[in-house]
């Protein structure tokens, strides 16, 4: 679409790179999605909510008045292949050229204009050869270009690289003073997330304090403990599932890799082709190469999987666990409550602390001699000091259950305790259930069947005495219960498990949500084992129990008529079979508290949005089932979208949605909005209230200064957190034909995020959103095929 | 300027491997050899020899010097330890460091090395250059042995595109005969012995012309006494450092006691996981029994021998578990990195819990059950 898009690949191997994939358009540049909506074109700020101080952590770029980059093309005659030699004939010029310069061996990059529009030069190669070169000025790049602002981008890495930083994936980290926990084995570096983007008036650099978690042992390590906590039999399934997808560093270069498979019929002593065609051993390789000896050579041998970014070539590497050490978190390590604990003081930073970290970085870069001749050089500075601006916080939701009105003490955005008691909008009775524990567990199921019978009856769900069946503690005893014991009278099914461990619930899930769709509960007998907290458990249970079955919970206002809201998220499964699943949801009612619910299981290499569009589909059969005609609004909130890929969204993704309410039927025109949710941003906003930096209360919405130009996009902070930085949502409204205008948009969405039925608070996106994500994640994690269809109407995975 | 990329790509004759990465094994084959601590490369350009050396584990110093500081800086990023060098620090010392200077000029940062290489240089140097040459690296620097390579000037008629020499910026191009007894004379005035060699086989038939790329080894003869001569040295510095990096290392005691505080931890807690499940296995849960039972344990070697002395068990006493730290330290990798006990009581004083009479390591068990 806008030329000079993309800076030719060369640049971007300086340090743009990403690691064995891809190259990609990070940061969405030249999506323009605001010029065509016409409503927007004025302003697309919003009014209503009480105005708020915020500073946020970006800093404003500065060039010299009327700076451009100048972009030369450099022709060789007679041609020369080596892009080396490209160079150095070229820096033989150095005196016209200027010493500030980026060349990836045919564009260049100057800060300066050269005196003609063609200048040509004549080197001299080594063997006598005169070579003629032909610098053609090709543009003249204002600030605000895409090229121009990748190219602040490589600038800027180029500076964290002076600073002595080291690169890991994407981000920058300080080596030289590391966090580390040795109760765990972990180590925790400090870095920084850097961008530089055009934002609504300036370019400005967004910069995050990043935490990178490392591990003190190699992959080998890892591998030893696995065997000895899981013995031979399990062995090798244990460390395909929590070492696969794991990205690792390596013990002699400066690279990442993603571990995609092991080879267990491969050993150090297997052979490899190199680049020149012959054959060697890793052991040969490593000790010839790097003089590194591997000591042991019975290990098996990692695969990842690289994209070349030349012709896009496939390949894969052979990696030694041995020289491998681990980076990150395995979802083994995540569902550690005390290893989570002990991170948590050194990642989760307070806001002041967040912003004080952030101005050491830029402290080093003032004080970096060497930066600042750089900066200097290319005619750029920075504002060391952040910006602020205004934004708002709008009033709190009333929630409504059973004819009472609530409100919520916005400064935790929670109604757990006001709505206790109270009858909910639709309870479900519960005639006929399995209780199904082992025999130790026995008093903690009698103990959970006490304390629903005391709480149930003040939410009004009628419940039976459920049939208590006794099982042995192995997957089988449990399906062989269910396939005896469930009736199609059954409501639901409760499992008590007496371990975290996955294969037991998987089971369950599958075969209660594919072969016999009956919505189940499965709770762990350690939840329930503590007296103090088992009221509030029973509670949760109860609630979670009725909204599986079909209940409703509590509603808020949704003044629109003849609405349906849909709520898109993707998962992507990386060990078994690479499959991706979208779960997709779409209200069923006027008050948004019924959903209709499926999922799209799709192999690798396919489109999922055909598979949606089905989904749509049937999700508007049965709107207008339910309401007895077709909605007239619908609003799609679409999460799961990863960075570089919102053209393929607008370009592709939304005209299926369209083509799909066309096909309908001829006179069906209703109102379509599409928006793309974004929790994983680089922005964070910090209230300023007494003087110091605290988080911004839930209901804050920022849609001005740290907002895209070429979008309809806002922020909006809905959830609190109990420490660190709250991260705001990120909406960037990619179609609108609603004509509501962006302060009721902005409502609609924050009101949504206070209808998830799994947690009586706000939350971090709207509540189809997170009901997507858990359908999903469940699919994904456990089921592994499309649920029953039986369930749809049913909330059966919270 | 990139010698290396042109030699490969003027000649018809292919060496194989390429001549520059024969010169560089060369190299490498004699600090294989030698194994000398502190190695210098004069002329190192863009690093390439440094960063293959810095992998000989034998090295506890390198360092570059080159005239032109902007080919240095361009890839000196590639000397800087990696991640894993933090997270696993090796057991040697590593100093990598690079200067901005002359040959011709005497700087005491390069004093004390083992090994000066000087690959592809010399024919780089100016008259003026090349006479100040041998007083700075071999009177001055007088490490234990010098590398010089250079073109031998007999084998450019076999590369034919070839005009006068094979760089531009080539001063001269020797022949044998010429580098010999360049080298001898200086070799006699310093009192080193040195031996002929090369890299780049001529074709068959054509031997006489030698190696396409000459060397020549130089060995002091005589031990350096140090104090006599230093004292004559000028102190003044006259290289700019451009580059410095310190390697972790365990000789580092900030990195041991780190490697060894975590190593501590890390033992006690297997120590304690599987004293633990133990205990549990008296519980009711039959499969975990049987999966406990014949736990192929790398580690069980090792519990063999501690059932020995009693005073070694590991036990629990109310919400506390006590790990002796005598069992701690019979764990290789502890051992290995304390050498004695004394020394890892001092490394782990006031950094890892102890029980009062500082004898066994000690963890709460509280509140652990209750999120796991």
């Amino acid at each position: 679409k806008t030329t000079g898009l993309q800076v030719s690949s060369g640049l971007q191997d300086l340090c743009l790179k990403d690691r064995g994939g891809r190259r990609r358009d990070f940061h969405d540049l030249g999506v323009n999605t605001r010029q065509a909506m016409v409503h927007v074109q004025e302003s697309k700020t919003g009014f209503s909510g009480k105005v708020i101080k915020l500073s946020t952590n970006h800093f404003r770029l500065t060039s010299r008045p009327q700076w451009a980059l100048y972009q030369y093309h450099v022709g060789y005659s007679p041609e020369m292949e080596a892009r080396r030699l490209r160079s150095a004939l070229l820096f033989q010029h150095e005196e016209h050229i200027g010493r500030t310069h980026a060349f990836d061996g045919s564009i260049l990059f100057l800060p300066k204009k050269l005196e003609s529009k063609v200048t040509e030069l004549f080197s001299r190669t080594q063997n006598g050869e005169d070579v003629k070169i032909t610098v053609t000025l090709t543009n003249e790049l204002p600030p605000t270009s895409p090229t121009c602002l990748q190219f602040y981008n490589i600038i800027f890495r180029r500076l964290l690289k002076m600073l002595n930083l080291q690169q890991i994936g994407r981000n920058y980290y300080n080596p030289s003073d590391p966090v580390s926990i040795p109760n765990h084995r972990l180590m925790v570096w400090l870095g920084f997330t850097s961008s530089i983007l055009q934002y609504e008036e300036n370019i400005m650099l967004c910069a995050d304090v990043s935490h990178k978690v490392l591990r003190g042992e190699t992959v080998l390590d890892t591998m030893h403990s696995i065997h000895s906590q899981v013995g031979e039999e399990r062995f090798r399934d244990t460390c395909a599932k929590e070492l696969i997808g794991l990205i690792v560093l390596t013990k002699y270069n400066n690279r990442t890799y993603r571990i995609d498979d092991i080879d267990w019929d491969n050993n150090p002593k297997g052979t490899f082709r190199k680049s020149d065609g012959s054959e060697m051993s890793f052991v040969e390789y490593y000790k010839k190469q790097y003089n590194i000896e591997i000591s042991d050579w019975m290990q098996p041998v990692l695969i990842s999987q690289i994209k070349r970014r030349r012709g896009n070539i496939e390949g894969s590497v052979a990696l030694i666990p041995e020289l491998c050490s681990l980076t990150g978190l395995t979802d083994k390590m995540r569902s550690d409550f005390n290893m989570m604990k002990d991170l948590a003081i050194h990642t989760r930073l307070p806001p002041e602390q967040r912003q004080r970290e952030l101005g050491r970085l830029l402290n080093y870069i003032q004080k970096d001699d060497n930066v600042q001749k750089e900066l200097r050089n290319w005619g750029l500075s920075f504002d060391y000091k952040s910006v602020s601006f205004t934004g708002r916080v709008v009033q709190g939701e009333k929630i409504f259950q059973s004819g009472t009105m609530f409100d919520y003490n916005p400064q935790f955005a929670d109604w757990t305790k006001e709505t206790r008691g109270v009858p909910l909008i639709r309870a479900v009775p519960v005639d006929s259930w399995l209780l199904i524990y082992t025999r130790r567990n026995y008093d903690v199921a009698s103990t959970l069947l006490q304390s629903l019978f005391k709480v149930t009856p003040s939410m009004g769900i009628r419940m039976n005495k459920p049939h208590m069946i006794e099982v042995d503690d192995r997957t089988e005893a449990y399906l062989r219960v269910l396939q005896q014991k469930v009736t199609p009278d059954t409501n639901i099914v409760v499992c008590i498990l007496s371990s975290s461990r996955k294969d037991k619930y998987d089971a369950i899930k599958k075969y209660l949500c594919t072969d016999c769709p009956i919505p189940s509960q499965c709770v762990l007998a350690r939840t329930l084992s503590k007296p103090q907290t088992i009221m509030a458990v029973a509670t949760k249970i109860a609630l979670q129990m009725n909204c599986k079955m079909g209940g409703e919970l509590w509603s808020v206002e949704i003044p629109l008529k003849q609405v349906m809201i849909v709520g898109i998220d993707c998962y992507h499964d990386t060990v078994s079979g690479r499959q991706s699943i979208a779960g997709f949801v779409a209200s069923m009612n006027q008050t948004v508290t019924r959903w209709f619910s499926r999922c799209v299981v799709q192999s690798r290499g396919q489109e999922l949005v055909d598979g949606i569009k089905a989904c749509l589909q049937t999700a508007l059969r049965n709107w207008s089932k339910w309401n007895k005609c077709l909605p007239s609004r619908i609003f799609v909130y679409r999460d799961g979208v990863g960075d570089g890929q919102l053209n393929t969204l607008v370009n592709y993704e939304v005209p299926q949605f369209l083509d799909c309410l066309k096909s309908i039927g001829t006179d069906y025109s209703p109102r379509l909005t599409v928006i793309v949710v974004k929790k994983r941003v680089g922005a964070r906003f910090f209230a300023e209230i007494g003087g110091g930096l605290k988080n911004p209360p839930p209901g804050t919405v920022v849609d001005t200064v740290v907002t895209r130009p070429e979008w309809y996009d806002f922020f909006i902070v809905s959830q609190t957190v109990k420490n660190g930085c709250v991260a705001p949502t990120h909406y960037n409204v990619i179609y609108d034909t609603s004509q509501l205008k962006p302060d009721h948009l902005q409502r609609l969405t924050y009101k949504l995020c206070h209808m998830y039925y799994n947690w009586s608070g706000i939350i971090r996106v709207p509540a189809p959103c997170q009901y997507a994500h858990k359908l999903a994640f469940l699919v994904g994690q456990s089921i592994h095929r499309e649920p029953n269809l039986m369930l749809s109407d049913r909330l059966y995975y919270l | 300027m990139d010698e290396n990329f042109q030699e490969e790509f003027t000649q018809i004759i292919k060496f194989e491997p390429p001549l520059y990465k024969q010169r560089y094994q060369f190299v490498k084959d004699l600090v294989e050899k030698y194994k000398p601590k502190k190695v210098a490369d004069l002329g190192c350009a863009d690093c390439s020899l440094l960063r293959m050396l810095k992998f000989c584990s034998c090295i506890e110093v390198l360092a570059g010097l080159d005239i032109c500081a902007n080919v240095m800086k361009e890839k000196m990023h590639t000397l800087s330890p990696l991640p894993v060098d933090y997270l696993q620090p090796s057991e040697r010392s590593l100093t990598v460091s690079l200067h901005h200077g002359s040959v011709a000029h005497k700087d005491p940062c390069m004093l004390g090395f083992d090994l000066v290489t000087c690959i592809e240089l010399i024919e780089h140097l100016e008259e003026s250059e090349l006479k100040k040459f041998p007083e700075v690296v071999f009177g001055f620097m007088a490490p234990s042995i010098i590398v010089i390579s250079t073109p031998n000037s007999e084998f450019n008629p076999l590369l034919p595109r070839l005009m006068l020499y094979r760089h531009p910026d080539h001063k001269f191009e020797w022949s044998q005969a010429q580098f010999q007894s360049w080298a001898l004379e200086t070799a006699r005035c310093y009192d080193y012995s040195v031996e002929f060699t090369g890299v780049g086989h001529p074709p068959t038939g054509m031997e006489k012309v030698g190696f396409c790329t000459q060397i020549g080894v130089f060995v002091r003869k005589y031990p350096q006494t140090g104090e006599s001569v230093q004292s004559e040295k000028p102190t003044e510095a006259v290289y700019k450092t451009v580059f410095k990096a310190v390697y972790p290392s365990l000789k580092d005691e900030k990195y041991l006691q780190n490697a060894v505080i975590s190593e501590v931890i890390f033992t006690a807690q297997i120590i304690k996981h599987r004293l633990m499940s133990k205990r549990e296995e008296y519980g009711d849960d039959p499969e975990r029994k049987s999966k406990f039972q014949p736990s192929m344990d790398y580690f069980s070697d090792y519990f063999g021998k501690l059932v020995v002395e009693k005073n070694m068990e590991p036990f629990v006493s109310g919400n506390e578990v006590y790990i002796p730290l005598a069992t701690v330290f019979s764990f290789p990798k502890v051992n290995r990195l304390c050498g004695t006990f004394e020394n890892l009581c001092k490394l782990i004083a006031g950094k890892v819990t102890l029980n009062s009479d500082g004898s066994a390591v000690m963890f709460n068990i509280e509140h652990e059950n209750e999120e796991n």
